[in-house]
């Protein structure tokens, strides 16, 4: 068998595993029992049951909100639609929101991709980089001339969403073992932040203000810029109280990583 | 045909895989169990609970790391990043050593996450041996590979399994982490004597055993670890003790995992196999 055998080989296999070409039987052994396509199965049994499995553990209360048979139909149509390409199962399921979203019949609402969404946004806290959290004497410290060009890195863990479902306070039932109530749209989306200070992970919602200046300051904005941003949200007199008591809010919360001047 | 004590072979005892579902009952008790073997990709994360309680069981018990994405039988080029994470883990961590499978996990930027078997031939054990030795230059060490369980035979293969990964192993110059329950499973899938395939090990290549359960179906048994070990596999780790003397040992459980003390009754037993085999065999 050349290197070219081996290759042809294994892309035949895969084949067999992904969508059940039947090339491979004729490369497999059929003497004994079982038959070589019972023993091919296995493998491609096995395929879908780990990755079905992965899922499961990544996406507990969108299982619970679809039920078993719906999930399993969920997962086996995202299998396919997205074989993993990451050398680790951990990050198998980095599509699942997206194809939610673009998927037929899953994609009547978008109830089921933003559930996705608020799972795979915990799952991304829990394991980010573990970021230093700022103190709050760093802040006191700094000169007051340094404030308005100050920039702030939020920790590795700060995610931003928005949801037109309650799907933060489904998961919280779910989470809990109460009985979730039925999925409900929201008059209006609702801007939510993920995030992890030391091992446990948390979500809350955010006004559209707050939103709006986290989204800011994560494309690097200064603190002036802040400032003059947020007079189109509120009263130019108000901005430097509000933007203080963000910060404050922020900094308690472990949302900062770092201040540079 | 041992030679006892080596110090050529590092030797850590008896061992359990690390899983987060015992972390805090193993950083609360500090079981008896002398290493803890931790799954590569687990902790190829950014940080967070992963990292943070492999570092906390790595302050008190030795870890070697074991991957399943190397894909050292593979078509394509070796994964040069995930290489150098591997490294930079180990470092971290300080292995005691770094493991991986003798597979292939999937072709055209797919991964499977399974250990596909590779056909027994010359020109894979060339092709495999060439990867091996790039992923030690990359590792700065030699890597440790394990025989996997398998449900088919190919129709190109040409040599039987310990051939085939005895002669990787010699033409790669590196080491063998000997799958007992593998051996068995393997054995029994394809009518092999489990007794030849040991006997086909040079044993001063064998640097970790595994021990594990399985599922047996009548026809076929599948490795699913998420049993206890059967007689079957005590019996043939036995005899693989009296061939290769003393190698460090755990108790892979990756399903159905029951409390941590089970498990190192479990291991218990493991660690009595072993004081009894090799007693005897340092008496002879």
């Amino acid at each position: 068998m050349t290197p070219d055998g081996l290759r042809d080989l294994q892309a035949c296999f895969q084949a067999h595993v992904l969508h059940g070409d039947d090339g491979m039987l004729a490369q497999v052994d059929a003497g004994a029992r079982p038959s070589a396509s019972a023993r091919l199965a296995i493998y491609a049994n096995a395929y879908r049951l780990r990755l079905l499995e992965a899922l499961t553990t990544d996406f507990p209360a969108l299982h619970t909100l679809v039920g078993d048979d719906v999930f399993d139909q969920i997962g086996r149509a995202y299998i396919d639609a997205y074989p993993s390409t990451h050398y680790s199962i951990r990050y198998f399921a980095r599509n699942l929101s997206t194809f939610l979203a673009e998927t037929a019949p899953f994609n009547a609402t978008s109830v089921l991709a933003e559930m996705a969404a608020l799972e795979w946004a915990l799952t991304l806290a829990f394991d980010a980089a573990d970021d230093p959290v700022l103190n709050e004497a760093v802040l006191a410290a700094l000169p007051a001339e340094a404030w308005s060009g100050m920039r702030l890195r939020l920790h590795a863990s700060v995610q931003r969403h928005d949801f037109g479902w309650n799907v933060a306070e489904l998961w919280s039932a779910i989470d809990q073992q109460q009985p979730p109530e039925p999925p409900a749209a929201y008059p209006e989306q609702r801007a939510w932040l993920i995030w992890r200070r030391a091992l446990q992970t948390y979500f809350r919602p955010v006004d559209a203000t707050e939103a709006w200046a986290l989204d800011y300051l994560h494309t690097g904005a200064d603190f002036a810029a802040l400032c003059d941003g947020l007079c189109a949200h509120v009263e130019p007199s108000q901005v430097g109280l509000l933007a203080a008591s963000y910060l404050k809010g922020w900094i308690q919360a472990g949302l900062i990583a770092e201040i540079f001047c | 045909m041992h030679e006892p004590h080596s110090e050529q072979r590092p030797y850590l005892g008896y061992g359990l895989g690390l899983r987060p579902n015992h972390y805090l009952d193993i950083l609360a008790q500090r079981p008896a169990v002398d290493w803890f073997e931790a799954l590569t990709e687990n902790y190829l994360v950014p940080g967070g609970k992963p990292l943070y309680f492999l570092e906390r069981v790595r302050e008190h018990y030795p870890v070697v790391l074991h991957g399943v994405s190397l894909s050292i039988g593979a078509s394509e080029p070796l994964n040069l990043d995930y290489l150098h994470k591997v490294k930079s883990l180990a470092n971290r961590i300080d292995a005691a050593w770094i493991s991986d499978h003798l597979c292939w996990t999937g072709a055209h930027g797919i991964n499977l996450h399974d250990l596909m078997p590779l056909p027994y031939t010359e020109e894979a054990i060339q092709h495999v041996a060439m990867r091996v030795m790039q992923a030690q230059d990359i590792l700065g060490r030699q890597l440790l590979l394990e025989n996997v369980s398998s449900y088919v035979t190919y129709r190109a293969s040409q040599l039987s399994e310990w051939e085939f990964l005895s002669a990787v192993a010699e033409a790669a110059d590196c080491l063998i982490l000997l799958d007992i329950n593998n051996i068995h499973v393997s054995a029994f899938n394809h009518g092999f004597d489990p007794q030849e395939y040991l006997n086909g090990i040079d044993p001063s290549r064998v640097r970790q055993f595994h021990l594990a359960g399985h599922q047996n179906h009548g026809d076929y048994i599948i490795d699913t670890h998420d049993e206890p070990v059967i007689d079957a596999v005590w019996e043939l780790y036995a005899a693989a003790l009296r061939r290769c003397g003393p190698v460090s040992t755990m108790i892979e459980r990756d399903d159905n995992i029951p409390p941590l003390s089970d498990l190192v009754a479990e291991l218990d037993q493991a660690r009595r196999i072993g004081t009894r085999i090799l007693a005897r065999e340092d008496a002879a």
